[in-house]
C-alpha cells in the first residue's frame, strides 16, 4: 500500500501541498482529481523523490521510499520524457534496464510491450517520428515495462484517441487485478467514474474530497431530478432553481430531503411528462461541487 | 538488487553508442587528421626544398678567377651557383636591374651589391668566393704556383651537427607539447559543449524527469560523463597518433621524453576531460533552453580558455616559478602540465601534486554538480544565475 501522509511542500510564497493524505491499496485504480495547479504533479513527484517535502511522511509497504522501492514504481510524468532521436525499441529497453531488469528481462519485456500496445510498426522509428498519441503509448510502455508494483500516472489519458483510451483503461484494470497500485490524475472525470474504484480531489494542495467513487455519490446531499415532456411545455415549480434544456427539457437540483413526489405532480399539473429520472449526482458534478466550496480554515 | 556501477555502465553506454551513431564525430575526427598530415607534409616540404639557384653578375679584371671561386663555393655548400660575366660594370648593373643577378660583385672596385631582402647565406658564399680570389691573387703574388696556391687553399669543412644542452628547453619538445595541448583544448571544446548541450536537451525535453525517478544524480552524471570521455578519448587518441605520424612525415627527431609524454597526454586528457565535463554538466543544468546554454557555460569556458592563452606562456618558460606553480592548479594543470612533461621540465613531486589535486577536483565537483542536479533540473524557466548557485547546494533557495 502507497501511504501519502500529511505532506507538505512550500515554494517561495506558495504552499504547493498542505498536509496532503491519502492512500493507494494493491488492486485498487485511484484517480487523483484536481484542477491545474492544485499540486496533484508535486505529489507525484514527491512520491517518486524528485522533490523533498518539508513534512509528512511517504511509504510503500510500510517502508520509505529509497532507490531500490523506486525501481519497482512505474512512473508517467505529465510532459513526456523521451530522448528525440531514439528509437523506439532501444529507448524502452534503456529505461526498462535503468528499472533494474537485465539484458535479456528488458528485451522480453520491451517486446511485449511493444506488441501490446500496437507499436510494432514504430519499433525502429526515432521518437520524434510519432505522433503524440504514439509517443504518449510508448512513455506507457516505459512506465509499465518494468511490471511495477506501483503505478504513478500523471495524465496518462492525454492525446489518446478514443479506441486508445479504451485499449489503455483494459491495461490498467489488468495491471490492478495483477495486484498493482495504481494512482492516476485526469480531467476525463467520465472516464475517472468508469475506471477508478476511489478518488482523491486536491485544491489548492489540500484534499478537499476523498473516497469511492459511488460511495461519495450516495453520500452526496444533492439529488437531480430531470423531467422530459411530451409537448413544449413551460413549467415552473415552485421554491426551486430549474435548469431548462431545449423546449421540453428541465434539470432540477435539490437536497435529498425535498419532497419529490410534490415536484412530480407539480411537473404532471404543467403538461404530459414523458420520461423522468431521480439520480444522486455525477462524478464531475461532485468534483465542481468540491473545488467551489469555500476553504475551511 | 540494483547495483550503483551498473546503472552508471548503463548511462555511460547510451551516452556512447549516440556519440558514435552521429556522423559528425567522424567528420571532425577525419578533418582533424587530414589537417594534422598537411601540417607535417607541410613541415617536410618546406623543409626539404632545395634552394633555388644563386644568380651573381660578376665584371672586372679578375671575373674570369672569380667566377671559379663562386662556383667552388657553390659545390662546397651545396648550392648551384649562376655567374654572369659582364664586360663593363654598366652591363652588370644592366643585368641586376634586369634581375638576371641577385648580387652584382665588381672585382676592380671590389663593390657588392645586393637585392633588398637577399639570403644572408647567399652573401657569406660570395664573400667566402671572393676571399679565395684574392689571397689566390696574394699567394700567386708571393711567387707560388697554380698548383701550390691550390693545395695552400684545400681546407677541409667543418663536420657540423646540433645538440641540445642538458636541462636547456628542447624546442621540438615545447612545440610538440603545446600541439599537444592545443588538441587537448579543442577536443575538450568540442565534447565540453556536447554535455553541455545534451544535459540541456535532457532538462528540456523532460527526459531528466523520468531518469531521475529511476536512478541517482550522480550516477547519471558520472554515467553521461563516462559515455562521452570515452568517445572523447577515442578521437583524441587518434589525432595523438596522427600527431606522431606528422612528426615522423615532417622528419622531425623525436625528443625522448615524448614517448612518456604521449601516454601521459592521454591520461592529463581524461583528468581534464572529467574535470570540466562536470562543470559543463552543472552549467547545462541551470538553463532549460538551448539558446541560453552558452552564456551558463561562459564562466567554464573563459577557465579553459584562459589555461589555453596561459600555455603559450608557459611555453616560452617551462621552468619558471609562474609556470611551475600554475601547472599544479587543477584548472590549468590538465593543459600546461602535459607541455612541461613533454619539454622535460616537469618534476615527478609537480606531477604527482598536479595529479592528486585534480582528482580531488573532480571528485568534489561531482558530488557538488551532482546535488545541484537533483534540485534544480525539475525547474523550467529562467535561467538560474551561479551566484545562487551556492545557495541552492546549501538547500537555503527556493524557486
Amino acid at each position: 500500500m502507497l501511504r501519502v501522509g500529511a505532506i507538505t511542500k512550500n515554494y517561495a510564497s506558495v504552499r504547493a501541498l498542505d498536509a496532503v493524505s491519502f492512500t493507494v491499496d494493491r488492486g485498487e485504480i485511484v484517480g487523483f482529481l484536481g484542477p491545474n495547479g492544485a499540486g496533484k504533479t508535486t505529489a507525484m513527484r514527491a512520491v517518486m523523490g524528485l522533490i523533498t517535502t518539508d513534512e509528512g511522511r511517504i511509504t510503500w509497504e510500510g517502508e520509505p521510499i529509497g532507490p531500490a522501492v523506486r525501481h519497482r514504481v512505474g512512473y508517467l510524468p505529465a510532459e513526456r520524457g523521451m530522448y528525440p532521436r531514439m528509437k523506439v525499441r532501444d529507448q524502452l529497453r534503456y529505461y526498462t534496464r535503468l528499472s533494474g531488469l537485465t539484458g535479456t528481462a528488458a528485451t522480453e519485456a520491451t517486446e511485449g510491450w511493444i506488441e501490446r500496445l500496437e507499436l510494432t510498426e514504430y519499433a525502429s522509428e526515432e521518437v520524434q517520428a510519432l505522433s503524440s498519441g504514439n509517443q504518449q503509448r510508448v512513455q506507457l510502455a516505459m512506465a509499465l515495462a518494468a511490471t511495477p508494483d506501483l503505478l504513478l500516472l500523471d495524465e496518462p489519458f492525454s492525446g489518446l484517441d478514443p479506441v486508445a483510451v479504451a485499449a489503455l483503461s483494459d491495461t490498467l484494470r489488468g495491471e490492478a487485478e495483477r495486484g498493482a497500485a495504481v494512482l492516476l490524475s485526469s480531467h476525463q472525470l467520465d472516464l475517472v467514474a468508469s475506471l477508478c474504484s476511489s478518488v482523491v480531489v486536491v485544491n489548492h494542495g489540500r484534499v478537499v474530497l476523498t473516497g469511492g467513487v459511488t460511495a461519495l455519490r450516495a453520500a452526496s446531499r444533492t439529488r437531480i431530478l430531470q423531467v422530459t415532456f411530451a409537448d413544449d411545455t413551460e413549467w415552473r415549480p415552485d421554491a426551486v432553481e430549474v435548469r431548462r434544456d431545449g423546449t421540453t427539457g428541465y434539470e432540477v437540483r435539490l437536497d435529498e430531503e425535498r419532497d419529490v413526489r410534490g415536484l412530480l405532480d407539480q411537473a404532471m399539473d404543467a403538461g404530459p411528462v414523458a420520461a423522468y429520472s431521480f439520480r444522486p449526482p455525477d462524478l464531475s458534478e461532485i468534483f465542481l461541487s468540491a473545488i467551489a466550496a469555500p476553504e475551511s480554515t | 538488487m540494483r547495483d550503483r556501477w551498473s546503472m552508471v555502465v548503463l548511462v555511460a553506454g547510451r551516452e556512447l553508442r549516440d556519440r558514435l551513431g552521429r556522423p559528425s564525430y567522424y567528420v571532425i575526427a577525419g578533418l582533424f587528421v587530414l589537417l594534422i598530415l598537411a601540417f607535417g607534409v607541410g613541415t617536410r616540404l618546406a623543409g626539404s626544398s632545395a634552394p633555388g639557384p644563386v644568380d651573381v653578375a660578376v665584371t672586372g679584371s679578375d671575373a674570369g678567377a672569380m667566377a671559379t671561386s663562386l662556383r667552388a663555393a657553390g659545390r662546397a655548400a651545396d648550392r648551384t651557383v649562376h655567374v654572369h660575366r659582364s664586360a663593363s660594370i654598366d652591363a652588370a648593373r644592366q643585368s641586376f636591374d634586369d634581375g638576371d643577378a641577385d648580387i652584382l660583385v665588381d672585382t676592380d672596385t671590389r663593390a657588392m651589391i645586393t637585392a633588398d631582402g637577399i639570403d644572408e647565406t647567399e652573401v657569406a658564399l660570395v664573400r667566402q668566393a671572393w676571399t679565395v680570389t684574392a689571397l689566390r691573387a696574394n699567394l700567386a703574388d708571393a711567387g707560388l704556383d697554380a698548383a701550390a696556391s691550390a693545395r695552400a687553399l684545400q681546407v677541409q669543412p667543418l663536420d657540423v651537427t646540433s645538440r641540445t644542452r642538458p636541462g636547456g628547453a628542447d624546442v621540438t619538445a615545447v612545440v610538440t607539447g603545446t600541439l599537444a595541448a592545443a588538441l587537448l583544448f579543442i577536443s575538450l571544446q568540442i565534447f565540453g559543449g556536447q554535455i553541455l548541450s545534451g544535459v540541456v536537451e535532457e532538462k528540456s525535453t523532460a527526459v531528466v524527469e523520468v531518469l531521475l525517478a529511476r536512478i541517482r544524480a550522480d550516477e547519471l552524471l558520472a554515467g553521461k560523463v563516462l559515455g562521452i570521455g570515452i568517445a572523447a578519448i577515442a578521437q583524441f587518441t587518434v589525432l595523438v597518433a596522427a600527431g606522431l605520424v606528422a612528426l615522423v612525415i615532417a622528419g622531425t627527431d623525436m625528443p625522448g621524453a615524448i614517448w612518456t609524454a604521449v601516454p601521459m597526454s592521454l591520461v592529463w586528457y581524461l583528468m581534464g576531460f572529467a574535470f570540466y565535463a562536470m562543470l559543463f554538466a552543472l552549467a547545462g543544468a541551470l538553463v532549460s533552453r538551448q539558446e541560453d546554454a552558452p552564456g551558463a557555460a561562459a564562466p567554464v569556458t573563459t577557465a579553459l580558455i584562459g589555461a589555453y592563452a596561459l600555455l603559450f606562456v608557459i611555453a616560452a618558460s617551462p621552468d619558471s616559478t609562474v609556470a611551475r606553480i600554475l601547472s599544479v592548479v587543477p584548472p590549468f594543470a590538465p593543459i600546461l602540465m602535459p607541455l612541461r612533461m613533454a619539454a622535460g621540465s616537469a618534476a615527478i613531486i609537480e606531477i604527482v601534486a598536479a595529479l592528486a589535486l585534480l582528482v580531488t577536483a573532480i571528485v568534489a565537483i561531482w558530488k557538488f554538480t551532482a546535488r545541484i542536479y537533483a534540485q534544480v533540473l525539475l525547474r523550467r524557466g529562467s535561467r538560474i544565475t551561479w551566484a545562487s548557485v551556492w545557495a541552492i547546494a546549501r538547500g537555503a533557495d527556493q524557486p
